[in-house]
């Protein structure tokens, strides 16, 4: 029809008549042909905005739809008294969208100025080609007001934490400390990570691109703080633990050692301090030995301080009683072709001298009559060469070879504490046994709801309660430990000198322990002290670790308000006589 | 044919009442969604002072302008017009010419396509497409009888706009070429020309197209973007993609005034090339569809008031309608269906809507012209004299 008109149409405008009219199909075809066009263009319009939005939805909200993180305090590290050991203070990260910050000269120096960090640094980090990058990270919240204020285009700030150790390095081994990401590291702060980690919720927003938030859409997830914890650690206590260890350290010139004080009744660690160690709030320059915390992760011979072990086995089996005699005559001894000798021959001794004395040839008879299974079960009953599990990082068993391959020198030398290893933890546990009767408990890092544990039995009553009267006579006047006395209160314990093994062979250096726990007549603390390696030419046990002992010990029962049971003492001091 | 005349109870209007409200309402309705769409660029741009206002202040002052010089313009006779149409489009060559030299021209984004007056910039091609249309109006109707005539009729034609073709392109301002040409061609056409030259032409003109796009890497880019925006959608395809998005999320009410989130440097060109997404997405379906017959109504009344001259025998008035007609409806056909993913990106507004001076004011001077020749019209029809 229309190519009909178009050639008609055609034929009339060559007409010398007609060619003066424009031909009015042509223009109806024209505007029918741009308002079609129109009507594709609703057609379209009508498609993308009614059928097909939900694809361009989606695409959209992929680009400006954000679910923001909104952060999570992590709880709080309280000692039992409630003193703060570690908590997150409130602090900001400031981040750049490189394309977006350009900054005057002047600007640029202020904000260097302020984020404390080189012009040029700042420079380079503004020129990346990154779309986000963190500028400074931990600014404290007024720092963080003065950058806000300038009003930097492209430059923001993110809440984020900043976890402080309020007694810092006094705590460090035990609180630990976290990454900047709030994951605990070391320590109570990795050990009870699950507890204390907060979770972050989500809010979802609509950002602009410049990062600028338009619209709250809705929160997806409150944010959960993480849960409070309230340690078994006593501040004062381990202060004391702490600063005593420092300085017996400093006075004997040695390499390292750790002090840990235990609840006897609820198996709670009230102290655990350890030396070398580090400020958490500063960890810059920190090395490996600062980091460990020995008293759970080193182990050493323990020497005599098993003694008392083999004692009260010797006891139990019915082998030998409380006044046994024993010739530890001529204070050497020869089991195939080792001899183990005493410092000091004794002659003959009763089982409870042999602990008093310390004496290796008198532990060795004893030993000799036990079985090796026997043995075994009971240094395994008491802990040793398990882990510990209180969860923290890199703890350590200890060494206890299978009975089946002990040589008959072995199980002599390990009935003084040599052939085996042990963490100073472990130590502390095993002598829960003495300080109650006879049985094991577990031991725990936070306040213990009860005030009394049951634990396993491992030794009789009868047998517990004999070492323990062996143990105090140790601290007596011809025991091998007067110094770890405390005036006002009955003291048990006992002393360990042993020598280091180093590539197999026993070096001329020393690792001097003493364990003990008061009052001796119903014992509440127990203290264990381990000395690596003193360097003054002192190194017995009772010298080096008896006085720290004492001092630890003494000013804990004073802290914990615990009753003295030695009245002759109390009673020379006249004020205390009136009250009586 | 000719309702004026059917209607003699009522006394008839001066003008074209819907022509003059459709075009209005464009014109206010763009500078509402200029506003809308440049606020939160003007307010993050440090060239605009930091001033949300930045655009909507130069936008109202070109339509002041322009509304000033659209009612100059109405005074000027169509004859007038005729009279001065070579020499308008001389200048506007002249002025396109000038752009091209460095040190005049100003440089935006790779593309030279403004002068410098001092207090504002001027942008010939712009110009250049009212002038085109009362340049080849004029041409046509000199050549009518030889319009049969290929050597007479058209290849003058041709020569003057591959002339004005070559300079647009070396801006390059491709969109404006093809408006141009459009108009160019469509007069012709409206003029008589044979019928089998078109389809030769139209032939050549695709194949001559196609050869451009895959010559220059420039436009190539732009071709692949329109294809599928989403296979580089932080690429070529950014624009695209995230004035689809703005279509998606507009549904069928919008989001509401001012809500829209592309418009918050994500849609570049939101208050200019891009102006229909916002619209889209603040105003919905509803607001498309809005545009899209306002549009429909000033490109229909165009036709119509072209054939009612037709019919007056006022041939250069008729041509002179229609091609405003073809002006405003091929680019805005453009503009919106570049908006909405259906042609390549190409940079060319939104008549009487989108931001820019020179294009506001063109668009003005042209509907003042579209409206005399109606008023033109409607004297004569009434038995009165020019």
């Amino acid at each position: 029809m229309m190519r009909f008109k178009g050639a008609l149409a055609h034929k009339f405008a060559e007409s010398p008549i007609l060619q003066l009219r424009l031909p009015a199909w042509r223009s109806r075809l024209m505007a029918l042909l741009i308002l079609s066009c129109f009507g594709v263009l609703l057609g379209r319009s009508f498609y993308l905005q009614v059928l097909n939005n939900d694809f361009l939805q989606e695409k959209g909200e992929s680009r400006y739809r954000r679910d923001l993180e909104v952060s999570a305090s992590r709880g709080r590290i309280a000692d039992r008294n409630g003193d703060v050991l570690a908590i997150s203070t409130p602090m900001k990260s400031v981040w750049a969208i490189p394309a977006d910050a350009r900054l005057t000269p002047e600007q640029a120096k202020q904000l260097a100025q302020l984020l404390e960090i080189d012009g040029k640094e700042l420079a380079r980090k503004l020129a990346s080609d990154k779309s986000f990058i963190f500028l400074q990270r931990q600014i404290p919240p007024d720092v963080a007001e003065r950058i806000a204020a300038l009003k930097l285009p492209g430059i923001g700030q993110n809440k984020e934490y900043r976890r402080y150790y309020p007694t810092g390095e006094m705590t460090a081994h035990m609180v630990g400390f976290t990454g900047v990401d709030d994951k605990g590291l070391e320590g109570v702060e990795l050990a009870f990570q699950g507890q204390l980690l907060g979770h972050p919720g989500s809010r979802s927003v609509i950002k602009d691109r410049r990062g600028q938030i338009v619209e709250d859409v809705g929160s997806i997830k409150p944010p959960q703080d993480g849960r409070d914890i309230r340690l078994s650690l006593d501040s004062k206590i381990q202060y004391l633990a702490y600063s005593q260890l420092k300085q017996a350290i400093s006075d004997n010139k040695a390499k390292a050692g750790g002090a840990v004080v235990l609840d006897a009744r609820t198996g709670e660690i009230l102290a655990l301090a350890n030396w070398p160690t580090y400020n958490p709030n500063n960890r810059e320059s920190l090395s490996g030995a600062q980091l460990r915390n020995r008293a759970v992760t080193d182990t050493f011979e323990p020497g005599s301080t098993l003694k008392p072990f083999t004692a009260a086995l010797a006891l139990e089996k019915g082998k030998f009683r409380f006044d046994s005699i024993i010739d530890t005559a001529p204070g050497r001894l020869t089991i195939g072709k080792a001899t183990i000798s005493d410092s000091h021959a004794h002659g003959l001794l009763t089982v409870a001298q042999i602990i008093q004395k310390s004496s290796n040839v008198g532990a060795a008879k004893m030993a000799a009559t036990l079985a090796p299974q026997e043995m075994w079960d009971m240094f395994d009953a008491v802990g040793f060469g398990q882990v510990p599990r209180l969860g923290f990082p890199g703890e350590v068993g200890g060494r206890l070879r299978p009975w089946k391959t002990w040589r008959p020198i072995e199980q002599a030398t390990m009935s003084y504490g040599h052939g085996i290893s042990v963490s100073l933890m472990q130590l502390v546990r095993a002598y829960t046994v003495f300080a109650r009767d006879g049985d094991l408990i577990p031991l725990t890092l936070t306040r213990a709801e009860s005030p009394f544990v049951q634990g396993v039995p491992v030794f009789s009553p009868q047998t517990a309660r004999e070492v323990r009267a062996m143990l105090e006579m140790a601290v007596q006047p011809g025991g091998t430990a007067p110094k770890a006395q405390i005036p006002g209160y009955r003291v048990a314990g006992k002393t360990g000198t042993a020598h280091k093994l180093e590539g197999g062979q026993y070096a001329n250096k020393y690792v001097s322990s003493f364990v003990g726990f008061a009052p001796a007549s119903e014992p509440r603390l127990i203290v264990a002290v381990m000395i690596d390696e003193p360097g003054t030419g002192r190194h017995y046990g009772g010298d080096v670790a008896g006085p720290v002992f004492s001092a630890v010990m003494s000013g804990s029962l004073r802290t914990l308000g615990i009753a003295p049971d030695a009245p002759l003492q109390v009673a020379q001091s006249p004020a205390a006589k009136e009250k009586l | 044919m000719l309702p004026a005349l059917d209607t003699p109870r009522r006394l008839p209007a001066e003008v074209d009442l819907s022509l003059l409200w459709s075009a209005l309402v464009l014109l206010l309705m763009g500078m509402v969604m200029v506003y809308s769409a440049s606020i939160a660029t003007a307010e993050g741009g440090r060239f605009t002072g930091h001033q949300p206002a930045y655009y909507l202040v130069r936008h109202g002052v070109f339509l002041a302008v322009g509304l000033v010089a659209a009612a100059v313009a109405f005074q000027v006779p169509l004859n007038t017009w005729q009279q001065l149409a070579p020499w308008l489009f001389v200048a506007g060559f002249v002025l396109l010419a000038l752009v091209l030299i460095p040190g005049i021209g100003r440089d935006v984004n790779g593309a030279r396509r403004w002068l410098s007056l001092g207090f504002a910039n001027l942008q010939p091609s712009e110009l250049m497409k009212l002038f085109a249309v009362l340049y080849a109006a004029d041409y046509t109707v000199r050549k009518m009888p030889h319009m049969h005539d290929l050597k007479k009729a058209f290849l003058p034609m041709a020569g003057a706009m591959i002339a004005v073709g070559i300079l647009l392109l070396k801006e390059p301002d491709f969109g404006a070429f093809v408006v141009i040409i459009s108009i160019a061609i469509g007069i012709l056409f409206l003029g008589g020309m044979r019928a089998r030259l078109f389809a030769v032409l139209i032939v050549v003109l695709v194949t001559a197209f196609a050869v451009l796009i895959i010559v220059s890497p420039y436009r190539r880019d732009r071709i692949f973007g329109f294809m599928d925006p989403w296979s580089d959608a932080f690429g070529r395809g950014y624009q695209l993609s995230h004035a689809l998005i703005a279509f998606g999320r507009g549904e069928l009410f919008g989001v509401g005034l001012g809500a829209s989130v592309e418009k918050l440097f994500y849609l570049p060109e939101a208050h200019t090339d891009f102006l229909l997404a916002v619209i889209a997405e603040e105003l919905g379906f509803a607001g498309v569809v809005a545009v899209i017959v306002l549009f429909g109504l000033v490109i229909q009344r165009a036709f119509v008031i072209g054939r009612q001259a037709v019919a007056l025998d006022r041939l250069y008035p008729a041509l002179v309608a229609q091609g405003i007609g073809i002006w405003i409806g091929v680019q805005s056909f453009i503009n919106m269906g570049v908006n909405m993913g259906l042609l390549p990106t190409k940079g060319l507004t939104l008549p009487l809507m989108s931001f820019g001076g020179s294009g506001i004011l063109a668009n003005c001077i042209a509907l003042a012209v579209l409206l005399r020749v109606d008023w033109e019209n409607r004297q004569l029809m009434r038995g009165g004299k020019l």
